[in-house]
C-alpha cells in the first residue's frame, strides 16, 4: 500500500499529495505537493476551479454593467477592483469625478482595503489554526464592512464607483462612527500583537518561513504588501489616482521578506489606512458628486435625489460610448496591484478587456516558497501570502 | 501614522516566557467582554438608509421605459407585454439580482425602489420569478409584512469596546 | 461504609464490587462521559467568548447551548460508518474501540477520592503510565489501516511525539515518585496531606513538564499536531465517520481527563483539605476539572506549533529540565526524611 505510493522524481524519492479542492485549508484551488519525508521538494499550484471567464463576459456587457461584474472577482474588495476600470473608462470618456467623488471613493477603497487585510489576517490565523486571529479577523472586519453598508448601502458589492463619480453621498453620522471604529481598531491591533503577532507559537510558525528576497520578488512580478514585505517601496497608490495625491502617506515596506514580515506590512497598513480615511474625511472638499454632463441628463422630477445625497443617472447612460482607443490603468487592491487593459472600438461595450489580479500574480509563490520547507509550512505560507483563489481565476 | 525608525526595528525579539504570558493574560481579558453578535433570526437589524434589498416596484408610476431592463447587469429585469396594457412593463427575477440598485438610480419616474427586506425566503426556483403585476403584489406584501415584523428590531453602533454593540429601536 | 453494606445486599466481595465502580461509575465511564461533553462545551463557549462570538446556543437556548453535544452526538450515532474498500478493515474499525477502552482502563488504579479506588496497588502509577501508553499504538495502527496518506503521516506524527511526550511525563512521574517515595498514588496524596505542602509548590518544575506533556499527549492547541487540520485533515482519524469518529474525538478528551486527574493527585494535593469520601471526591474533581478547563481555554490563545520545534522544545529543553525536576525531587524527598 505504501510502496505504490513511493516514486521518483526529480532523484528523489517522493510521496505525492494533492491538497485540495476538497481539504480544509486550500481554498477553491489544489496544490500537488511532492514531499521528501516531511521537506516539500515541489509544489504545483492548480488553479482555475473557480475560472469564470470574466474578461469574455465584459465583452458583452455594456460598460456600465460590467462594474457589477468585475466587481465579483473580489466581493471582498470590490471598491478597490473597480476604481481603475472606472477611471480608465473615465478617461476614454473625457470626464473627471468632481473632487468631492474622488475623496469619497478613496474612503471606500481604504474601507475596503482593511476589510480586506483583516480578512487576509484571519485566513492566515486559522492556518496556523489559531482560531482567535480567525475570529477576530472577521468580526473586525464586521465593523468596516457595517462602515461601507452606512455609506452604499451593500455590505460588500457596493457598485459605488460608477462613471462621473459615486452613487452615494456621505450619509450623516458616518465621521463619528468611523473615528469610534477607528479608536477601536487601534487599540485592537495592541491586542493583536500581543495575541498573534508576538505570541512566541506564531512567530515560530512564521519567523524565516518562506522568505522572498528581494530580488525574487522582483523577478517573479509578485505584488501588493507581498513585494512590500520583501523590501521594495513600491505601491500603486503613489501614482495618485483618486484622490492619494492629495493625502500624505508613505508605503508601508518591510524588510526581511518571510511570512512574519507579510503580516506585519498587512497589520501596518491597517493602521496605515485608517489614518488615511481620517486625512480624507478631514479634507472632504464640498461639492457635486456626479459629473454635471450626466447630472445634467437627470429628468428634472428626479433632481430632488441628488440633495438627498442619492444619485439619479439619466437615460443614456446605459449607452455611453467612450471614444475610440486603449487605455491602460493600475489600482492598488488589498492585495496588491490590479491592472486593467481596456480597449474600445467606441461601442457600447468593450472590445477587449484585459485584466491582471494580483491573486493571479501572486499564485506563483506557491511555486517558489515552499520547497524547502516542512509539509506544516505550506499552511503558514499560503495564510501569510492572503492569496484570495476567486481573484486569480476571475 | 509610525515612523520611520519605529519601522525599522519592528519586529522587536520577544521575551517568550513574557510573551506566553502576556498572550494568555490578553485571552482572559477578552474572556470577559461581551460579544459582538447580532442575534439574526431572535434580533433584526435596522437596515441603513437605501440599503438595498429586493427591489420594490409601483406598476402605477411605471412609463414602459424600459431603461431598467437595460442597465440590469444579471439581466433579472424582462420586458413583459401585460394583457390590456399597451405599453411593455418590466418584470423581476429576485433569483437573478445581485441587489446593485442600478435599476432603481435609472428609473425616471420612481417607480422603482430599494426596500430593507434581504431575507424573503421562497421555496420554489419558480417563485421568484414574478411578472410585472406580480412584482407589484409581491412589493406591496413584502414591504407591509416588513412593517409588522415582531422580532426585536436593533441598530447597529460602532462601539470603542467590543466593535460592535445593538441598540434596540422603538 | 455505604461499599460495604451494598457488598452485602449483592453478595458479592468488596473488592469486586470496586473493581466493578471505579471504572464504570467514579472516576471512570459514567463521570466520564458527563465530563467530556461538559468540557467540549465548556471549550467551546470559552473560546467563543475570548473570539467576541456567542458559542453553541440555538440547541438550548435556556441552557446556552449544552445540549449541543447531545445534537452531534446523536447525529454521529445515526450517520453511516463509511469504510473505504482499501482500508484494513478489522484494525480500521477496531482502532477506535480498542484505544478508548484501553483508555478507560486506567480508571480501575486511578484513586478518585480516600478509598474510592478499583484496586490500590503500590505500584499504581506505573499502571496508569503504562496504560495510557498503549493507546497511541492503536492510533497508530488506525493510521496506517485508514490507507490515505493524511493519516499515514498523522500516524507518523503521533509516533514522534508520543515519543517525546512520554519520555516527559515518565520523567515528572519519576521526579515525583523519587519526592514522595512512592508510587502509588493514595501514598502520594496521603503525603501531601501529611507534610501539607502540595506538589505543585514543593516540586514546579515537574508539575510544568507534566502539564506540557499531558498537553502534547492529549494533542491540546498548541500541540494538536497530530491532528493538523490544515495539513493533513484529520490526521489518523481522517477517514473516520459516524460513531467511529465520535470515538477517536472523544480519545483526547478522555485521555486529557485522565492525566487531570492524575496530575491533581500527584501535584494539587488529591482530596486535601477532606478526608470523608463525598467531600474528598468532590474535591479532586472539581480540581481536575479546573485543569482541564485551563488546558482548553489554551485554544483560544495560541495556533498550532510547528513539529520541528515542538519537538526541539520537549528534546532540548524539557527532557534536561526533567533532570533537574528529578534532582528536585530526590532533594525534597531527603528533606521530607
Ligand atoms: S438591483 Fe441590480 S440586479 Fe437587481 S434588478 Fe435592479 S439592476 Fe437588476
Ligand atoms: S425604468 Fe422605471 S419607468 Fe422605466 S420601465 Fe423600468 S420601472 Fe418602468
Amino acid at each position: 500500500m505504501i510502496g505504490r505510493e513511493l516514486g521518483q522524481r526529480d532523484g528523489y524519492r517522493v510521496v505525492e499529495l494533492y491538497i485540495g479542492p476538497q481539504h480544509p485549508a486550500s481554498g477553491h484551488m489544489r496544490l500537488v505537493v511532492y514531499l521528501d519525508g516531511d521537506i516539500i521538494v515541489r509544489v504545483d499550484p492548480d488553479i482555475g476551479y473557480v475560472h469564470r471567464t470574466m474578461e469574455k463576459l465584459s465583452e458583452i456587457r455594456e460598460y456600465v454593467r460590467v462594474i457589477s461584474l468585475i466587481e465579483r472577482m473580489t466581493i471582498i474588495d470590490s471598491c478597490n477592483i473597480t476604481l481603475p476600470f472606472v477611471e480608465a473608462v473615465e478617461k476614454l470618456l473625457g470626464i473627471e469625478a468632481p473632487p468631492r467623488a474622488k475623496y469619497l471613493r478613496t474612503i471606500l477603497c481604504e474601507i475596503n482595503r482593511i476589510s480586506s487585510h483583516l480578512y487576509g489576517l484571519g485566513i492566515g490565523g486559522i492556518f496556523l489554526n489559531h482560531s482567535t486571529m480567525f475570529m477576530w479577523g472577521f468580526g473586525d472586519r464586521e465593523v468596516f464592512v457595517h462602515l461601507a453598508s452606512l455609506l452604499t448601502g451593500a455590505r460588500l458589492t457596493h457598485t459605488y464607483n460608477i462613471f462621473g463619480g459615486v452613487r452615494r453621498d456621505l450619509p450623516q453620522g458616518f465621521k463619528d462612527e468611523f473615528l469610534k471604529a477607528k479608536r477601536y481598531m487601534l487599540r485592537k491591533l495592541k491586542d493583536y500583537d500581543k495575541m498573534f503577532f508576538n505570541n512566541p507559537v506564531i512567530r515560530g510558525r512564521l519567523e524565516n518561513v518562506g522568505v522572498l528576497p528581494k530580488d525574487k520578488a522582483i523577478a517573479y512580478g509578485i505584488t501588493g504588501p507581498n513585494l512590500r514585505a520583501s523590501g521594495v517601496r513600491y505601491d500603486a497608490r503613489l501614482l495618485g489616482y483618486a484622490a492619494y495625491s492629495e493625502l500624505d502617506f508613505e508605503p508601508v515596506v518591510g524588510k526581511y521578506g518571510d511570512g512574519l514580515e507579510r503580516v506585519w506590512v498587512r497589520l501596518r497598513e491597517i493602521e496605515m489606512s485608517l489614518d488615511l480615511i481620517e486625512q480624507a474625511l478631514k479634507q472632504l472638499p464640498d461639492g457635486p458628486i456626479f459629473h454635471e454632463r450626466y447630472a445634467k441628463m437627470v429628468p428634472p422630477a428626479m433632481k430632488k435625489w441628488f440633495e438627498k445625497g442619492r444619485v439619479k443617472l439619466p437615460g443614456g447612460y446605459v449607452r455611453l460610448r467612450p471614444r475610440k482607443g486603449e487605455i491602460f490603468s493600475r489600482g492598488e487592491m488589498g492585495h496588491g496591484e490590479v491592472t486593467y487593459y481596456l480597449v474600445s472600438d467606441g461601442g457600447m461595450m468593450p472590445y477587449r478587456l484585459r485584466i491582471v489580479t494580483p491573486s493571479a500574480r501572486n499564485a506563483i509563490m506557491f511555486s517558489i516558497l515552499p520547497p524547502g520547507n516542512t509539509l506544516m509550512d505550506l499552511p503558514a505560507i499560503y495564510g501569510s501570502m492572503d492569496y484570495f483563489p476567486p481573484e486569480a481565476d476571475r | 501614522m509610525t515612523n520611520k525608525e519605529e519601522r525599522d526595528n519592528h519586529r522587536p525579539s520577544i521575551n517568550p516566557v513574557l510573551a506566553h504570558l502576556e498572550a494568555i493574560a490578553t485571552g482572559i481579558k477578552w474572556l470577559t467582554r461581551k460579544p459582538m453578535t447580532l442575534m439574526y433570526p431572535d434580533m433584526e437589524e435596522k437596515k441603513p438608509e437605501y440599503f438595498r434589498g429586493f427591489i420594490i416596484f409601483n406598476y402605477n408610476k411605471c412609463i414602459g421605459c424600459s431603461l431598467c431592463a437595460q442597465i440590469c447587469p444579471p439581466r433579472a429585469i424582462h420586458m413583459y407585454r401585460v394583457p390590456g396594457d399597451k405599453r411593455i412593463r418590466p418584470g423581476y427575477d429576485a433569483g437573478r439580482c445581485i441587489h446593485c440598485g442600478l435599476c432603481t438610480d435609472i428609473c425616471p419616474t420612481d417607480a422603482l425602489d430599494v426596500s430593507p427586506v434581504h431575507d424573503e425566503v421562497f421555496e420554489q426556483i419558480g417563485s421568484m420569478d414574478f411578472d410585472p403585476v406580480e412584482w407589484h403584489i409581491i412589493s406591496k406584501k413584502l414591504v407591509e409584512e416588513h412593517a409588522k415584523r415582531k422580532r426585536k428590531l436593533v441598530i447597529t453602533r460602532v462601539d470603542e469596546e467590543v466593535g460592535l454593540r445593538y441598540e434596540p429601536v422603538e | 461504609m455505604v461499599l460495604v453494606e451494598l457488598a452485602k445486599i449483592l453478595h458479592v466481595p468488596v473488592w469486586a464490587l470496586r473493581g466493578f465502580l471505579a471504572p464504570l461509575v467514579y472516576p471512570g465511564l459514567a463521570v466520564l462521559l458527563g465530563t467530556v461533553l461538559f468540557l467540549i462545551w465548556a471549550e467551546r463557549k470559552m473560546a467563543a467568548r475570548v473570539q467576541q462570538r456567542v458559542g453553541p446556543y440555538y440547541v438550548s437556548p435556556k441552557l446556552h447551548g449544552a445540549l449541543q453535544l447531545i445534537a452531534d452526538g446523536a447525529r454521529f450515532a445515526l450517520q453511516e460508518i463509511i469504510v473505504h474498500i482499501e482500508t484494513d478493515r478489522l484494525m480500521f474499525i477496531l482502532g477506535p474501540i480498542l484505544t478508548f477502552t484501553f483508555l478507560t482502563l486506567p480508571f480501575t488504579v486511578l484513586p478518585g477520592g480516600p478509598g474510592i479506588y478499583g484496586f490500590r496497588s503500590d505500584f499504581s502509577m506505573v499502571i496508569v503510565y503504562a496504560l495510557l501508553t498503549l493507546s497511541p499504538i492503536t492510533v497508530i495502527l488506525m493510521g496506517w489501516a485508514s490507507s490515505n496518506k493524511f493519516a499515514m503521516i498523522g500516524g507518523g506524527r503521533e509516533a514522534l511525539l508520543t515519543v517525546s511526550g512520554e519520555i516527559t511525563l515518565a520523567l515528572a512521574m519519576l521526579s515525583v515518585a523519587a519526592m514522595y517515595g512512592t508510587l502509588d498514588f493514595v501514598t502520594a496524596v496521603e503525603k501531601q496531606m501529611h507534610t501539607g505542602i502540595i506538589g505543585l509548590v514543593s516540586n514546579p518544575i515537574a508539575a510544568l513538564l507534566f502539564f506540557l506533556a499531558m498537553l502534547l499527549l492529549t494533542d491540546r492547541v498548541p500541540f494538536d499536531i497530530v491532528l493538523g487540520e490544515q495539513e493533513i485533515v484529520q490526521g489518523p482519524y481522517t477517514e473516520y465517520s459516524g460513531v467511529l469518529y465520535a470515538l477517536t474525538m472523544a480519545i483526547d478528551y478522555v485521555k486529557l481527563y485522565a492525566l487531570s486527574l492524575a496530575f491533581t493527585l500527584l501535584f494539587l494535593g488529591g482530596w486535601a483539605p477532606f478526608t470523608t469520601p463525598l467531600l474528598g471526591a468532590i474535591s479532586v474533581y472539581i480540581k481536575s476539572l479546573i485543569v482541564m478547563l485551563f488546558s482548553v481555554f489554551l485554544r483560544a490563545v495560541y495556533g498550532r506549533m510547528k513539529l520541528d520545534q515542538a519537538m526541539n522544545f520537549f528534546w532540548a529543553r524539557l527532557f534536561p529540565l526533567g533532570f533537574v525536576a528529578l534532582a528536585l525531587g530526590v532533594f525534597v524527598h531527603v528533606i521530607y526524611a
